[in-house]
């Protein structure tokens, strides 16, 4: 409330300030708060006060090694998709950012298309198409490549296609903007100077690119590290990922203390890595300028 | 604390709030059981009582935990796991049932606590996909047994009553040395065959998982192996020790409602109700009149008749250690 005081100071007419436009967000903010922050603060209270007030939730969350081992899993799970959605999802920004505008288009309609679309269905659909009786086993059998299924669902291999699936345009749309701001003028000098394409491309384009990979990269991990719905369909319960851990907690044994404290560990992790991505964005900024 | 929480509840009445005073609400876990509790009680109460039954759904026990703590119920009757019914009625969270509306003098004594009574029971059977192998397993030990049956097989992923039983069973424990459950050698012996099972988490995923082969045989609740008949599939039942355990009805402490759910359940454990239920989806009544309702042919295939070797999971014992056998189920699955 005490922004909103600062806000009207702001644009009071004796100086007149660039107005911060904060009291425009006031709405959201009051929403996010009400049905946010504050029952989200309301579970985490819980953390440190079931079954009694203390850290014993925190102790047996950080003493246990199965508990250890789904917090390096998550880790694990999101670096791996984080890395697999950059080294698919550069290329396709390069091509998007360089090749025909209505070529470009009908290529962000599907990118588009395939996140306006259900997840459930979508993560669903890749149940069908990767169990063991599935399209892509048959396909691999029928062309004699493999004798027997693979086991492409219900372990990591599912949880990490399904995951990368979802979070490409998440990466894809960030390095666009950044890949299209690059100058082509930048590249044929670099060709002119006698540059191979490879140090075109190691030396001059990625280098550009690098605030881009950054923040798409930051998004995608950070999203990657609460995820739910994939990991629970296409995964097993040998690399469950931290969200399933709360949601177990929370639901089926109705011990919200260890659910707090799980969750208040992921939140903790999440905001320390959007303090790392607003520093990268603010000296995109600066460089802007 | 609680203000915070019974603000979200209340956001919660909010949004859903065509509501009248008459109305109630029935939530239970979706799917087609949920269809033929609405088919079967809801629609034939509103007819008989004009009151209106709202559906609502999947049963989640963290939300009638919230409810009841920011003492804003909006499920009036719940369908639940019996374990949890018999655990939740100490803990306080649930309203004394009232016998006075609801006759239990019918009812599968098995089944009836002062907080909840039976709303369907079902017997995990040995589920197999026939033309997608050999030969199917017939007993918990050919389950466990990876060298005659190799392949995948599916079991319950949460924490309930069934799999640890079965994991027993497969290793000689005799059925009446069960409990308490030795859990020790359950998982002991669930260790031999973990890297061979794939979980399922409802009733749809564990007929896909059969249907597709991915998991050509497992741990599935029978009546999900008559609906999977049905559409066609070659599904095959082994009864040979099933494991029954029952769902209950429970209204939440502080329901909105609490007259009608009265009224509501007795209707749903009437004898007919409870006849036209178990048609609907192969799950046994737990009015023992029931039987008489129904033809020959489908008594035949519900648990109730198949007792021979039969085995009851205990719900005391499943509520008194729910918690335990909980924490230590969930760790073992994610080592």
């Amino acid at each position: 409330m005490s922004s909103q005081i600062r806000a009207s100071t702001a644009s009071a007419p004796v100086r007149p300030a660039r107005p911060s436009g904060l009291r425009w967000t006031l709405p959201a903010l009051a929403f996010v708060m009400l049905f946010f922050v504050v029952p989200v603060a309301a579970l985490l209270l819980r953390s440190i006060t079931e079954p009694a007030f203390g850290l014993q939730n925190y102790v047996a969350l950080l003493g246990s090694s199965t508990y250890l081992k789904i917090f390096v899993n998550t880790f694990l799970v999101s670096a791996v998709v984080t890395v697999i959605s950059l080294t698919i999802g550069f290329p396709v920004a390069w091509a998007l950012a360089i090749m025909p505008g209505r070529l470009a288009s009908v290529i962000f309609a599907i990118l588009l298309l395939s996140m306006w679309t259900n997840l459930l269905a979508r993560t669903y659909a890749w149940m069908v198409l990767l169990q063991r009786t599935g399209l892509i086993n048959k396909m691999l059998i029928g062309m004699g490549l493999i004798d027997q299924p693979l086991p492409l669902v219900n372990n990591l291999v599912g949880v990490t296609i399904g995951m990368t699936y979802i979070m490409l345009p998440f990466i894809i749309l960030p390095l666009y903007g950044v890949i299209r701001k690059i100058d082509p003028a930048i590249l044929q000098a670099a060709a002119l100077c006698g540059a191979t394409r490879w140090q075109s491309l190691v030396r001059v384009l990625l280098p550009l690119a690098l605030p881009g990979m950054a923040a798409g990269a930051l998004m995608v991990f950070v999203m990657s590290l609460g995820y739910f719905v994939t990991p629970a369909l296409l995964g097993g319960t040998a690399n469950m990922m931290l969200a399933e851990l709360i949601a177990q907690f929370v639901q089926s044994l109705v011990n919200w203390g260890m659910g707090g404290a799980a969750a208040l560990l992921l939140l903790v992790v999440t905001l320390a890595l959007y303090a790392v991505q607003l520093r990268f964005a603010g000296d995109q900024r600066l460089g802007d300028r | 604390m609680r203000i915070a929480i019974a603000s979200a509840a209340t956001a919660a009445l909010l949004f859903t709030t065509p509501l009248m005073a008459a109305d109630m609400v029935f939530t239970s876990w979706g799917g087609t059981t949920q269809d033929a509790q609405k088919a079967a009680w809801a629609d034939k109460f509103t007819a008989e009582s004009g009151i209106n039954v709202l559906q609502d759904g999947p049963t989640d026990y963290g939300k009638i935990k919230a409810m009841v703590e920011a003492k804003g119920v909006t499920w009036d009757v719940v369908d639940v796991e019996g374990d949890y019914a018999a655990q939740a009625g100490k803990a306080g969270m649930l309203e004394k049932l009232d016998f006075s509306v609801i006759d239990k003098t019918k009812l599968d004594p098995r089944f009836v606590t002062d907080y909840s009574v039976g709303s369907f029971y079902y017997s995990f059977v040995i589920g197999c996909n026939a033309d997608a192998v050999a030969t199917c397993p017939k007993s918990w030990a050919d389950l466990f047994d990876t060298t005659t049956f190799p392949g995948k097989r599916t079991f319950y992923k949460w924490s309930a009553p069934g799999v640890i039983e079965a994991a027993l069973l497969a290793d000689g424990v005799a059925p009446d040395k069960l409990y308490p459950l030795d859990l020790d050698r359950a998982f002991k012996k669930l260790d031999t065959i973990k890297a061979d099972i794939v979980w399922w988490s409802g009733g749809a995923q564990s007929q896909q998982l059969l249907a597709s082969a991915e998991a050509p045989f497992g741990s599935v609740w029978n009546g999900r192996m008559t609906a999977l008949k049905e559409s066609g599939v070659n599904a095959q039942t082994s009864w040979e020790q099933n494991i029954t355990a029952a769902d209950s009805l429970v209204v939440p402490k502080g329901a909105a409602n609490k007259e009608a759910a009265m009224k509501f359940i007795a209707l749903a454990t009437s004898a007919q109700a409870q006849a036209d239920m178990a048609k609907a989806t192969g799950y046994a009544p737990v009015n023992t009149e029931s039987a008489k309702l129904m033809d020959a042919e489908t008594v035949k295939t519900l648990p109730d008749q198949q007792t021979a070797s039969q085995v009851n999971a205990d719900m005391t014992y499943w509520a008194d250690n729910r918690d335990a056998i909980g924490e230590r189920w969930y760790a073992w699955q994610a080592q």
